[in-house]
């Protein structure tokens, strides 16, 4: 299977020096001393055209699976009705999906109204090609007035913030991710705190030590405090109160964005101090 | 001139097929939920690192497919290039000192170095500030795409080698 040529060049020292640049960028990031958002930004606006395209070319193959060759099963019974059978059947997939998109659409509008600050709407393209981090990739970016920490939301809630943005295209850190973290009111008791994503498909409450208060089925709205995202937008909702370990007890979060069900997203370009989607009455 | 104008032209061919990986991964992680347990990048770093069996080019292709992955991940850049470049030169060498044409070696290699990117991954998160909220999830995502990973590079370097074999 391989081509094993033998080399005289001492293979470790290439190693050496990789891994010291690799340790070299991260300490200065983590120190804050050099800022890498031009490399990230440049090669987004490279790269975005491109993962259009394919995102394009991806959705019409499973456009077309989901319109034809799933139902090719279904198909074999029918085999007395026309061609033309297959074809209407083709066309009115994707008319449903056109209705689906328009009825996704329309929200998004009433919400915008209801929001009344400056937003646009963007189309996801890609996602995290890393495993452990929550991202998307969204097709809308400075061009259309979308600034770092830009709040991401759909009509059920808050989905994150953008923390790269290129020219046209944009990263949005999922409030699933392990590094975000977003201030929350409950509802019902008004009772502040912080939510932390878990990586995962929940979140989870951060040092909670006297959770009387918080029970099953208790929404989580924005309190606005974290100066990120705008107060009164829908978080989640909580799905399991864990007894103590230690100091703290775990509460657990189930959001109120179905992350995977994701296709369009609505993005705040100016920060505005309140919001009256789901803040209590 | 000829020999550079095919060196630059394999250059090419090889920057874009790392960059086709890491917008795949990418597209169809968004499209197709259970690929988010597949990790195209790292099965490239370590085929190439299989085939090539040579640790200079293997730490290359490890470091530049692991910046192109942090970059559109929005982790800190060096995070993942750190862990591709380290499973890269393992993988040449492994490759070069063990037989890994079996392919119960190459599934039980890519579990274990899925395992192990996935563990420097993590340590260089916490490292860095951006570790896990829940370490019981991640373990368990780890040992699911070992397995995926497993199997999907079985199935690569299957083709691989039919490839091989016919032009050979």
């Amino acid at each position: 299977m391989r081509v094993v040529l033998p080399s005289k060049k001492p293979s470790w020292i290439a190693l050496v020096v990789l891994l010291a640049f690799h340790t070299l960028l991260l300490s200065v990031q983590t120190n804050h001393r050099f800022d890498t958002s031009f490399v990230r930004v440049w090669l987004l606006d490279s790269l975005g055209p491109v993962e259009k395209v394919v995102d394009f070319v991806a959705g019409e193959i499973q456009s077309v699976w989901h319109g034809y060759f799933a139902l090719i099963g279904e198909h074999r019974e029918n085999l007395r009705l026309h061609s033309d059978n297959d074809a209407l059947r083709l066309e009115l997939a994707t008319r449903q999906e056109d209705a689906g998109e328009l009825a996704r659409l329309r929200k998004l509008l009433d919400m915008k109204s209801a929001i009344g600050g400056k937003t646009v709407a963007a189309r996801i393209i890609g996602r995290s090609p890393a495993s452990g981090s929550q991202t998307l990739m969204i097709d809308r970016g400075s061009n259309s007035g979308i600034v770092r920490d830009s709040t991401v939301l759909t009509p059920e809630g808050v989905v994150g913030r953008a923390i790269i943005v290129g020219s046209d295209y944009s990263i949005i850190q999922l409030i699933l991710d392990s590094q975000s973290a977003v201030g929350f009111v409950v509802r019902s008791s008004r009772r502040l705190g912080i939510l932390k994503g878990s990586g995962a498909s929940a979140l989870e409450m951060e040092y909670i030590e006297d959770d009387n208060d918080i029970k099953q089925g208790d929404e989580l709205l924005t309190s606005g405090q974290d100066q990120i995202y705008p107060k009164g937008l829908s978080l989640g909702f909580v799905v399991y109160v864990g007894p103590r370990q230690g100091n703290f007890k775990i509460v657990r979060i189930r959001p109120s964005v179905s992350f995977g069900k994701l296709e369009e997203v609505l993005c705040m370009t100016d920060r505005i101090p309140d919001v009256s989607i789901g803040q209590a009455p | 001139m000829t020999n550079r104008i095919d060196k630059f032209g394999l250059l090419v061919k090889l920057a874009i097929s790392l960059i086709a990986v890491v917008l795949i991964q990418g597209i169809l992680g968004y499209r197709l939920r259970f690929f988010g347990y597949f990790d195209l990048p790292l099965i490239i770093t370590i085929y190439y690192g299989f085939t090539l069996g040579r640790p200079i080019p293997a730490v290359i292709i490890g470091t530049s497919v692991g910046l192109i992955q942090d970059t559109l991940a929005g982790v800190p850049l060096g995070t993942n290039g750190f862990s591709k470049t380290l499973i890269g030169y393992l993988a040449a060498t492994t490759g070069t000192k063990f037989d890994v044409d079996l392919p119960v070696a190459r599934a039980i290699a890519i579990f274990l170095f899925t395992l192990g990117d996935g563990v420097m991954v993590t340590v260089l998160g916490v490292v860095t500030g951006a570790g896990p909220a829940n370490y019981t999830s991640i373990m368990l995502h780890w040992l699911v795409s070992g397995v995926f990973n497993s199997l999907l590079g079985l199935l690569m370097f299957g083709i691989h080698d039919r490839v091989t074999h016919v032009s050979t």
